[in-house]
């Protein structure tokens, strides 16, 4: 297993187009915590890989990032990775002649390659396949490259042997010169005896010497001029091998990054065929050689590469088989979570391009649901993540709803608090209270249906409220006392909040109360008989509220019936005010004959009295 | 000599008669204006004077009537009652001044007043007799 994840991530590493992200993963998010991070956002640049000197993304299992361009992201929640496997999802499988003759020509291509049964017949037929291969579209003129690099290869070996026959030649020239040399330092040495005498003797045998040194001074240069030949040759012959080699291993490890892994079995096979020397040393450096060594433990070869793309490919039908079992059980989780595992590895393979259709859509739409969940709950619509959540139990046999529905009803639970709070507050009427506890609870579940409800019915409160205060002002302006008292229930309601209007509200109560009781007093002396006494009470409160209609309405109606006495009354205070004491007091002296227990009679006289006399006693 | 006889009678019976209604007349003449002493002042209109007090300033009225009430009592002014007067059932403030304390007047006497309206309208009694 971890030998498939390491090249499943080495090859998604190296392909850096995933699409695992696509099956739901639920993180328990905290109500009213922060929103998840936004998709494809880069969560940081510390650790960036330098594979490939950090031309390549590179996927980090542990962490389930990808490493690239000095950024970090996360496959999960990644909207590139999401849109492309759903349409993976959403394509039609390749089942067409032309996929079909492709993946034929691939098979073949490989049968001749086989290590069993590769010759120079079958490995010139192989090599004429690969353009046959390379027409094709899905091929990508993958083939067409491996072919140049195989004719690169052979015509570097070929330069080779033109390096290896000069160097024979060189050999010969060399071996030719030796000898030569060898007969000229011999032929000087015998040229005459050495005179006697010992002065004469040296000065000879400088001469012989230097007649030798002359003789073999061509073969000498020459010599040592063909051992730098070689030596150059040796050199290059060198150089040039290593540098085929390097740029066909460039080449597999191409391949491989981008998940070709027929075309990675195809170049290797071929590099074996091309270099017979045994030496498959891969020669990377840093990540890339740790990265592959890894894997194995050992040091990485050509032959590595190979049979990781054996396992991969294995492994990817392997996946592949699993998903169509899966499905057929209905678990729907399990079965998309195989498909994107192996599509992020497998993308070109043909056990994951034939996938039939239909069974790909039943995947799709557990991901577009799954996607749906996963949006819902980052909008916080709880609602319509639940929904979902049922939607998904009901078509996944395997879906986990834990983590969403406790995301759902930790949301839910906390949302219904401050809705009871905000309640609480605005029946209490702190208004601060309740815009925080609203905020809060919008924060949390800002689509919650409760909590419109309650806008609604705090809106509606605060509009029959309003509409309260503004008839309570208009009724106040034109003195329409009594409708407010008539109405009172509704304007003490409305005005507790208002301590101004609370005030006048209480003045206008207990104003109206005072009415109230006067007019409940003339209609039990009225009832007595005793119109003139129900009419002093009447007026007496006409005087002080002449506005109010009903005790208005009462004193005309007593007016008539005790039209002596309110005449008497009247006649008397108009005769005081036009400074006739005397007439106005018989005035009130014949309404008090009248209505002996009169009040307003007594005090136009004890009035009057006083002025007429002022030191009365 | 009987028809002389017969209309010297009856000359006689209508002196007679005559002398009679003669006497009776004087004698209920003086009967009558015997206890009035302001008999040569004129009543007081009551519907005049309530109507408009100021109609009547200065004027010189006798009132006779009933004391109803005293309303006020001054000891440098005097006592401001009320009458009820004979002829309606009007009842008048009337100020009695403080120079006919002498007199006693009591709720329920009937008096007759010989009274001037003063400047503003206030019933002044200028002097008083018991009726």
């Amino acid at each position: 297993m971890k030998k498939y994840l390491s090249i499943g991530f080495v090859s998604l590493a190296l392909g850096g187009l995933a699409a695992h992200a696509q099956v739901a993963d639920f993180p328990a998010q905290p109500p009213g915590g922060a929103a998840p991070a936004a998709p494809a956002a880069p969560a940081g640049g510390g650790q960036g890989s330098s594979f490939l000197g950090g031309d390549t993304p590179f996927f980090d299992p542990g962490s389930e990032t990808i490493q690239w361009d000095g950024k970090t992201w996360n496959i999960n929640n990644n909207r590139l990775f999401e849109a492309r496997f759903e349409k993976f999802l959403s394509a039609p499988e390749e089942s067409e002649e032309q996929d079909r003759a492709y993946n034929s020509i691939l098979f073949q291509i490989l049968e001749k390659l086989s290590p069993n049964r590769v010759d120079p017949k079958s490995l010139d037929e192989a090599f004429g396949l690969l353009p046959k291969a390379a027409e094709f579209r899905r091929d990508a003129g993958l083939c067409d490259t491996i072919g140049n690099q195989v004719y690169s290869a052979w015509m570097a070996r070929r330069n080779l042997d033109r390096l290896k026959q000069a160097d024979a030649t060189l050999e010969s020239d060399r071996a030719r010169l030796e000898r030569n040399q060898r007969i000229a330092a011999q032929g000087s040495s015998t040229s005459g005896a050495a005179p006697k005498d010992a002065a004469a003797a040296a000065e000879w045998a400088k001469t012989q010497q230097l007649q030798r040194d002359v003789t073999m001074q061509p073969y000498v240069t020459r010599l040592a001029e063909v051992n730098a030949l070689l030596n150059t040759n040796k050199t290059k012959r060198e150089l040039q091998e290593l540098q085929t080699k390097i740029e066909f291993q460039a080449l597999i490890v191409q391949l491989f990054v981008q998940r070709r892994f027929q075309h990675v079995l195809i170049a290797t096979r071929f590099y074996r065929s091309v270099f017979g020397d045994g030496d498959s040393k891969l020669r990377v450096d840093g990540e890339a050689k740790s990265l592959f060594s890894g894997t194995t433990g050992m040091p990485p070869t050509v032959g590595t590469l190979d049979a990781m793309a054996s396992e991969v490919i294995r492994d990817v039908s392997e996946g592949i088989e699993a998903f169509k079992y899966l499905l057929e059980k209905d678990e729907l989780e399990s079965a998309t979570k195989r498909l994107a595992e192996t599509f992020v590895v497998g993308e070109y393979l043909p056990q994951v391009r034939t996938i039939e259709r239909d069974k790909k859509r039943q995947a799709l739409a557990f991901v577009q649901a799954s996607n749906k969940l996963i949006s819902a709950l980052e909008v916080k619509d709880y609602s319509l993540a639940e929904q979902l959540v049922r939607q998904l139990e009901e078509t996944a046999k395997d879906f986990d709803n834990s983590k969403p529905l406790a995301a759902i009803e930790t949301a839910k639970t906390v949302a219904a608090m401050h809705i009871a709070k905000a309640k609480n507050a605005a029946v209490s009427g702190d208004r601060a209270g309740l815009e925080t506890e609203l905020a809060a609870a919008t924060a949390i579940w800002p689509r919650n249906p409760d909590l419109a409800e309650v806008s609604k019915m705090i809106f509606s409160q605060a509009d029959v409220q309003n509409k309260a205060l503004v008839d309570f002002d208009q009724l106040l302006s034109q003195r329409s006392f009594r409708q407010i008292f008539d109405d009172k229930e509704r304007f003490i309601a409305a005005t507790a909040l208002d301590s101004e209007r609370q005030q006048k509200l209480r003045e206008v109560l207990t104003n109206m109360t005072e009415i109230e009781g006067a007019i409940i007093r003339a209609n039990e002396i009225e009832r007595r008989g005793d119109f003139a006494g129900a009419w002093e009470s009447a007026e007496r409160a006409f005087q002080k509220f002449p506005d109010d209609a009903k005790l208005n309405q009462i004193r005309a109606s007593l007016t008539t019936k005790a039209a002596d006495f309110v005449g008497a009354i009247r006649r008397a205070e108009e005769l005081e005010q036009r400074g006739q004491p005397g007439s106005s007091l018989a005035w009130f002296l014949r309404a008090q004959q009248q209505y002996p227990n009169s009040d307003m009679a007594k005090a136009g006289i004890d009035r009057l009295t006083k002025q007429i006399l002022p030191d009365a006693t | 000599m009987a028809r002389r006889s017969r209309s010297s009678n009856s000359v006689l019976l209508l002196s007679g008669v005559a002398l009679l209604v003669l006497t009776f007349g004087v004698g209920g003449l003086l009967l009558s204006t015997s206890g009035d002493a302001f008999r040569t002042t004129a009543p007081l209109e009551v519907q005049a004077y309530l109507e408009n007090s100021n109609s009547l300033r200065g004027n010189t009225y006798k009132v006779e009537g009933d004391v109803l009430n005293q309303l006020g009592y001054s000891p440098s002014m005097g006592r401001l009652i009320s009458v009820q007067i004979d002829a309606s059932s009007d009842v008048v403030p009337m100020l009695i001044p403080a120079s006919l304390s002498h007199v006693n007047i009591q709720r329920g006497q009937r008096f007759i007043f010989k009274i001037e309206v003063t400047e503003n309208g206030i019933l002044r009694a200028l002097d008083l007799t018991k009726a």
